[in-house]
C-alpha cells in the first residue's frame, strides 16, 4: 500500500478516500486493545462506583422513609390505643353510672318495701292494741261504775237490769259526746269509733239475751 | 482534474462551490425550524438539540462527501 | 490540479495551496509504512486514554476526585446522554463499545489541533473505516440475532402499513440504505470533516507563512488575518471535533436501537 500511495504521491494527487492498510491495521489493533483494557480495567469500575453511590443516595432515603414510616405507625398505634382508652372509660364511667342508679332504685324500693311493711304492722298492732283495749275497758268500765256508783248510792244496786241499763245510758252519753267532738276529725277514728260503738251495742245486745 | 484556465484554479472547486449550496440551504432551515421549536416551547430544548444536531450532522455529510469527491474526482 | 501547481511553481514564488498530498507521510526511519504519523498519533492517542482512564478509575471512590469525575462523566454521558436515550436499558451491553469509541474518535480528531501532533489521525479514510465497518457488523448482527435472519431483512425492507404497489420502490430502498450506506456514510462523514477541517486550517497557516515569509512590506503585515483566522478556526475545529465523534457514536446508537426495535 506504501507503494501506492507513493505511486500517488508520486502523481501528485493522492486519493483521500484510498487506505492505507498501515493504518487500517494499526487502528483495529489499538481500539481492540484499548476496547479490551477499558471493558476488563476501568468501566466494571464506574459501574460498581455508580451503583455504590446509587446504594448510598437510595439507600440513605430509604432508611429514612422506613423509619418515618415506623414512627408514624407507631404514632398511630399510640393514637389508637389512647382512644380506646378514653372509650373504655367512658364506658366503664357510663355502666358504673347505671348500675349507681339500678343500685340506688332497688334500696330505694326495698327501703320503701321495708317502711311499707312495718307501717302495716304497725298499724295493725295498733288496731289490735286499740281492740283489745276497747273491750278490756267496757267491762273494766262497767263493774268500777257499778261499784263506783253503789257506794255513792250506799246501796248495792243489785238489779241487774238495772245496772247495766244505767251503764249503758252513761256510756252512751259518753259515745254522744266523743261522736260529737270527733265529727270534725278523722273518717277512720270516727268510723273505727262507731264501729266499735255497734260492736259494743251488739256485744251489749248480745249479753241482754 | 485539470483546467485549462491557468492560475484560475480547478474546476473541481468551483462545482464543489456550488454543490456547497445545497447543505447549506438545508442546514439553515434545520437550524431555522430548531430555534422556531426553542422559542415556541424552551422546555423542549434538550429534545430538540440532539434532533437539530443529528439533522445538522446528515445535511453536512453531503457538503463534506461533496469536498472528498471534489478531491478525487 | 498538479498541472496547475506545476505552472505556479515554473513562476517562483506562487502560493502552493496545501492539498491531499499534505495528507501523506513518508515513513520514519526504516521505512516501515507501519512507522508513519498517523500510526504513531493512532497509538499515543490510545495510550493516552487508557492511561487517562486508568488514573481515574484506579482509586474510585464513592467521593471522586478531579481524574474520575471527569472520567465517569464521559461514560456517563455515553450511558445515559446517547445509549439511555436510543436504545433504553438493554443498551447496557453496547456502552463500554461505545464510550470507546467516543474516546478513541475524540481523541485522535483533537490531535489535529494539539501542538507537535497537528494531525487528526481521523483525516485518514483506514481509521473511520474500520470503525464503522465494526459498528455495521455489531448493528447488523443484533439486529439478525433478534429477528432472525429472514425476520430482519423483513422488518428492514418491509415496514407494515404500507400499500403493496411502494414496496417495490422501498424494499430496494431501504436495503441499500440500511446495509450499504450507513457504512459508508458513517465513514465518509468522519474522514472528510476531519480532512476538510485540518486542510482550511493549512490554508491559513500556509498562506499567513507565505505572506509573511516571501512576500514583503504591506502583505507581511497583513498575514494577522490569515494567522487571525487560524486561531478562530481552530476553536472551531475542536467543537466540530467532538461534535462529529459525538455524531458517529450517537448514529452507531440509533442504527443498533433500531436493528433492535420490533417495529422499524
Amino acid at each position: 500500500m506504501q507503494t501506492l500511495a507513493t505511486v500517488l504521491a508520486a502523481e501528485g494527487a493522492p486519493n483521500p478516500l484510498l487506505p492505507h492498510v498501515s493504518e487500517i491495521i494499526v487502528g483495529a489493533v489499538a481500539f481492540t486493545l484499548l476496547l479490551l483494557f477499558l471493558k476488563s480495567k476501568v468501566f466494571p469500575v464506574f459501574e460498581r462506583v455508580y451503583a455504590e453511590r446509587h446504594d448510598a443516595i437510595e439507600g440513605g432515603m430509604e432508611r429514612a422513609k422506613r423509619l418515618e414510616e415506623e414512627a408514624k405507625q407507631t404514632l398511630e398505634q399510640y393514637r389508637e390505643q389512647l382512644a380506646e382508652a378514653r372509650h373504655e372509660a367512658a364506658r366503664l364511667r357510663e355502666e358504673a353510672r347505671e348500675q349507681g342508679a339500678v343500685i340506688i332504685a332497688e334500696m330505694r324500693e326495698q327501703a320503701q318495701a321495708e317502711a311499707r311493711r312495718l307501717t302495716a304492722a304497725a298499724h295493725q298492732q295498733i288496731e289490735a292494741d286499740k281492740a283489745a283495749a276497747l273491750a278490756q275497758l267496757r267491762i273494766h268500765v262497767g263493774t268500777l261504775a257499778t261499784e263506783l256508783a253503789s257506794r255513792i248510792v250506799g246501796e248495792v244496786l243489785q238489779d241487774d237490769e238495772r245496772q247495766r241499763a244505767v251503764v249503758d245510758r252513761f256510756l252512751d252519753g259518753l259515745e254522744a259526746e266523743a261522736t260529737a267532738a270527733a265529727a270534725a276529725g278523722s273518717a277512720t277514728v270516727g268510723a273505727a269509733g262507731e264501729a266499735s260503738t255497734s260492736r259494743g251495742g251488739a256485744g251489749r245486745g248480745a249479753g241482754g239475751s | 482534474m485539470t483546467g485549462n484556465i491557468e492560475n484560475l484554479g480547478n474546476l473541481n472547486m468551483i462545482g464543489y462551490g456550488l454543490a456547497a449550496i445545497g447543505p447549506g440551504i438545508g442546514i439553515g432551515l434545520i437550524f431555522a425550524a430548531y430555534i422556531n421549536g426553542v422559542a415556541r416551547q424552551p422546555e423542549a430544548r434538550g429534545v430538540l438539540q440532539g434532533i437539530a444536531i443529528l439533522g445538522f450532522a446528515l445535511a453536512e455529510a453531503l457538503a463534506i462527501i461533496g469536498i472528498g469527491l471534489a478531491f478525487v474526482l | 490540479m498538479h498541472l496547475v501547481n506545476v505552472a505556479q511553481a515554473a513562476q517562483g514564488t506562487q502560493f502552493e495551496a496545501p492539498g491531499p498530498g499534505d495528507f501523506e507521510f513518508a515513513p520514519f526511519l526504516g521505512g516501515s509504512a507501519f512507522l508513519t504519523k498517523p500510526t504513531l498519533i493512532i497509538v499515543l492517542g490510545s495510550l493516552a486514554i487508557a492511561v487517562l482512564f486508568w488514573l481515574a478509575a484506579r482509586r474510585a471512590s464513592l467521593v471522586p476526585d478531579k481524574g474520575q469525575f471527569i472520567g465517569e462523566s464521559v461514560y456517563g454521558f455515553v450511558r445515559d446522554t446517547i445509549v439511555g436515550d436510543t436504545i433504553g436499558r438493554e443498551g447496557r451491553a453496547f456502552v463500554p463499545y461505545l464510550t470507546t469509541l467516543f474516546c478513541f474518535i475524540a481523541v485522535l480528531n483533537l490531535s489535529g489541533i494539539i501542538p507537535v501532533l497537528q494531525f487528526p489521525a481521523t483525516s485518514k479514510i483506514g481509521v473511520p473505516l474500520f470503525l464503522a465497518l465494526v459498528s455495521w457488523v455489531i448493528f447488523n448482527y443484533v439486529g439478525i440475532r433478534r429477528h432472525g435472519f429472514l425476520g430482519y431483512f423483513k422488518a428492514m425492507m418491509f415496514p407494515p402499513g404500507l400499500p403493496k404497489l411502494i414496496y417495490v420502490l422501498l424494499a430496494p430502498l431501504e436495503f441499500f440504505s440500511t446495509v450499504i450506506i450507513r457504512p459508508i456514510t458513517l465513514t465518509l462523514r468522519l474522514t472528510l470533516n476531519m480532512f476538510a477541517g485540518h486542510l482550511v486550517l493549512l490554508v491559513c497557516i500556509l498562506g499567513g507563512e507565505f505572506l509573511l515569509v516571501e512576500k514583503g512590506g504591506v502583505l507581511a503585515a497583513l498575514s494577522i488575518v490569515p494567522f487571525g483566522f487560524s486561531i478562530v478556526l481552530t476553536f472551531f475545529e475542536a467543537f466540530v471535533q467532538v461534535l462529529q465523534a459525538y455524531v458517529f457514536v450517537l448514529l452507531s446508537a440509533l442504527y443498533i436501537a433500531g436493528a433492535l426495535a420490533d417495529e422499524h
